[in-house]
């Protein structure tokens, strides 16, 4: 059986649900006896979740023109 | 007899799953085998079914479909049906399929090799698959009959795939691991035929008293072509309607709706015109066809649905044949989350079982549509800005869908150059935005970014994709700028802290998002990236915000691919830990 230490060492591709058959069973048993490593696991997926869907930093839409816009007024300048 | 296992199925609910499981498959392999089917088919009820509790009525139809594909039907063996079961489980790597047609072995003969040939072609590249591959099985003395069969079978091989991708299942204890299997080697197709259908005579007429007929006519309106060219095998439509009838209509856990928003997706994602016509017909006499029907790709049909039903279709996607792996896996844990039941997971993969069935056999038959499509996919569609069209294969990595423009550019077209900055000017903000945290500099900062992209761009040498390429230039230029403002700071800062260690075990609420509002959060995430140590915070950044593969992220920052996964896991562990005082279960939830 796994120790907690053990189980955080390695549940990285858990969480992404892409650990091989044998390590997730590994992993599962320990996850079976252990309150606290369940809520590492679910709270970890919360916060890759959380972290994926926020807008925290993403260019506005209507700003990718302008930018499109300069970019190629500064090469074309350049060039001339 | 189901109805009693789903009654254990909620006694269940507080035992943990792994005792419960056990208990039911006792119980199950004990008291039912007679009743069930499938027990018949496998001499035990297999886990595939038994994590199925919660939905009888789909049990109930897979073994239908199971039962006229591979018991009823005589024009080929049992063991070669098996054999073609395994060869599925090969071409879709998927170990639980493996495993349960773990002693089917592939018979040494030709014919035989012809015969996996086809079930290979068939299995992963069904857009592809055409007349032509068909009349090669022919002269290997198949006829439309056997034919028939031989697609269904492998149609049911992709079903079986499906479930254990959606439902993964504990393998069963009672089978060995399987036996090695040589499978003939089919190479990936380059060019594409583009030929009419059907590729099966059909016949028989139907009879117009037959269950199925009627099913059809009532539900549908007409007898679809897919069940009409089948009609040599009666008991195999039968099977079909069944199976539909049990999982499509009755709406006690997703609604109609939802499912055949399950199909059309999917079969837009396998590029079934087929049954995405079928679906969409569907939709529009369900009236929830939004839109001009040649509006419906993907991406504009989603934006049109809940929220829940939009997480729905995309981890339904998941489960398509030709997006594994690039969208990621199937996570239940994420439906879970926006509220939707077991019972509704379980009848969503089901549904997605299905789907891929039923697009599967229409490749191998390749009936034509019933009504004119409003849309017609081909190969060339996953890979649009390709020429030539080729499959998505785990062995070579898909072709840069930037590679045309970067040749353009590198010849001297300046113009082309304005498209790659419209497609990479977001990732390109985003990285810079995380890497350097003020947010005044990051809109110059990213123009200067294409601007050493273009005065370099001789230099690229298509080693890695060009969106790479052009992150890493990104990262470089972040990097720099913080350098110049606190020179003192260096990236290979106090390296292996072992000691790190989860502090916060409180319990999330089940819907952290709830708590707290959208810009608030997204502030919250922003402060809480931007305080991660940088090495850290660039792994997180490019892997969970800008959505690179771990292996495009370990090249942009020249490390090795363990090395981004301890990094990205740490990255993770440190933002969970200062954002947990915002996301904990509030006592009123509890
Ligand atoms: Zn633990």
């Amino acid at each position: 059986m796994l120790t907690c230490a053990e189980f955080l060492a390695e549940f990285g591709d858990y969480v992404e649900n892409a650990a091989s058959p044998d390590v997730r069973a590994k992993l599962e048993e320990h996850l079976h006896e252990c309150k606290s490593c369940q809520v590492i696991v679910d709270s970890t997926r919360k916060t890759i979740r959380i972290v994926t869907d926020s807008a925290s930093f993403t260019l506005a839409a209507d700003k990718v023109e302008p930018i499109v816009r300069d970019v190629m007024a500064r090469i074309r300048t350049k060039k001339r | 007899m189901l109805r009693e296992l789903a009654n254990a199925g909620e006694r269940g609910a507080i035992l943990t799953v792994f005792d419960f499981m056990s208990d039911i498959l006792q119980a199950w392999n004990e008291a039912l085998p007679r009743d069930m089917k499938a027990a018949a088919v496998y001499g035990f009820v297999p886990n595939l079914f038994l994590c199925q509790r919660q939905l009888p009525r789909a049990v109930e139809a897979e073994e239908c479909l199971i039962n006229a594909v591979v018991v009823c039907g005589n024009e080929m063996s049992r063991s070669h049906k098996e054999a073609i079961l395994r060869c599925v489980a090969e071409v879709q790597k998927n170990d639980y399929c493996r495993t349960l047609y773990g002693n089917a072995l592939p018979a040494a003969s030709v014919g035989d090799s012809a015969l996996f040939i086809f079930a290979i072609k068939l299995a992963r590249f069904a857009p592809w698959f055409s007349k032509g591959d068909t009349s090669a099985l022919k002269e290997w003395g198949f006829n439309d009959e056997s034919l028939l069969e031989a697609v269904a079978t492998i149609a049911l091989g992709h079903m079986l795939c499906t479930l254990a991708d959606g439902l993964s299942p504990v393998s069963d204890p009672r089978l060995a691991l399987a036996c090695s299997a040589e499978f003939p080697l089919v190479p990936e197709p380059t060019d594409w035929v583009e030929t009419q259908g059907p590729y099966l005579s059909f016949p028989a007429e139907p009879s117009e008293k037959s269950p199925s007929y009627i099913f059809f006519r009532q539900e549908y309106g007409f007898l679809p072509n897919l069940f009409l060219v089948q009609s040599v095998r009666p008991d195999l439509v039968e099977a079909e309607a069944r199976a539909l009838e049990n999982l499509m209509l009755p709406e006690d856990h997703l609604s109609r709706i939802q499912k055949e928003q399950i199909l059309v997706t999917l079969s837009a994602a396998n590029l079934n015109t087929y049954c995405f016509t079928m679906g969409c017909q569907v939709l529009s006499v369900l009236g929830a066809l939004p839109g001009e029907s040649d509006e419906i790709i993907a991406g504009q049909y989603l934006g049109q649905l809940s929220p829940q039903d939009k997480t729905l279709l995309d981890e339904a996607v998941k489960l398509g044949a030709f997006v594994k792996g690039s969208r990621g896996r199937f996570d239940r844990e994420r439906l879970r989350t926006v509220g939707f039941t077991e019972a509704q997971i379980v009848e969503a993969v089901a549904v997605a079982g299905l789907a891929n069935f039923l697009n599967t056999l229409q490749a191998g038959v390749g009936v034509v549509p019933d009504f004119p499509p409003p849309r017609t996919f081909s190969p060339k569609d996953l890979y649009p800005s390709d020429e030539k069209s080729r499959p998505i294969s785990d062995a070579t990595r898909p072709e840069d869908p930037d590679a045309e423009i970067v040749t353009c550019v590198q010849s001297g077209e300046i113009d082309a150059f304005e498209e790659l900055v419209r497609r990479h000017s977001r990732r390109v903000y985003g990285i810079l935005a995380g890497v350097v945290g003020n947010m005044d500099d990051v809109q110059d900062l990213t123009q200067d970014v294409f601007l050493k992209a273009f005065e370099h761009i001789g230099a690229f040498q298509r080693r890695s994709k060009f969106s790479t390429w052009l992150t890493s230039i990104a990262i470089n230029t972040g990097t720099q700028l913080l350098r110049d403002r606190k020179p003192s700071e260096s990236l290979s800062e106090s390296d292996e802290d072992e000691g790190f260690c989860p502090r916060q075990i409180q319990d999330w609420a089940e819907n952290p998002e709830r708590l707290v509002a959208a810009s608030q959060r997204d502030e919250l995430v922003r402060a809480a990236v931007l305080r991660l140590p940088e090495k850290y915070r660039f792994a997180l950044l490019l892997r969970d915000i800008e959505q690179l593969s771990t292996e495009e992220a370990a090249t942009v920052l020249s490390i090795s691919i363990p090395a981004m996964k301890a990094r990205l896991l740490r990255g993770r562990l440190m933002l969970r830990e200062s954002l947990t005082p915002y996301f904990v279960r509030r006592a009123r939830e509890s």
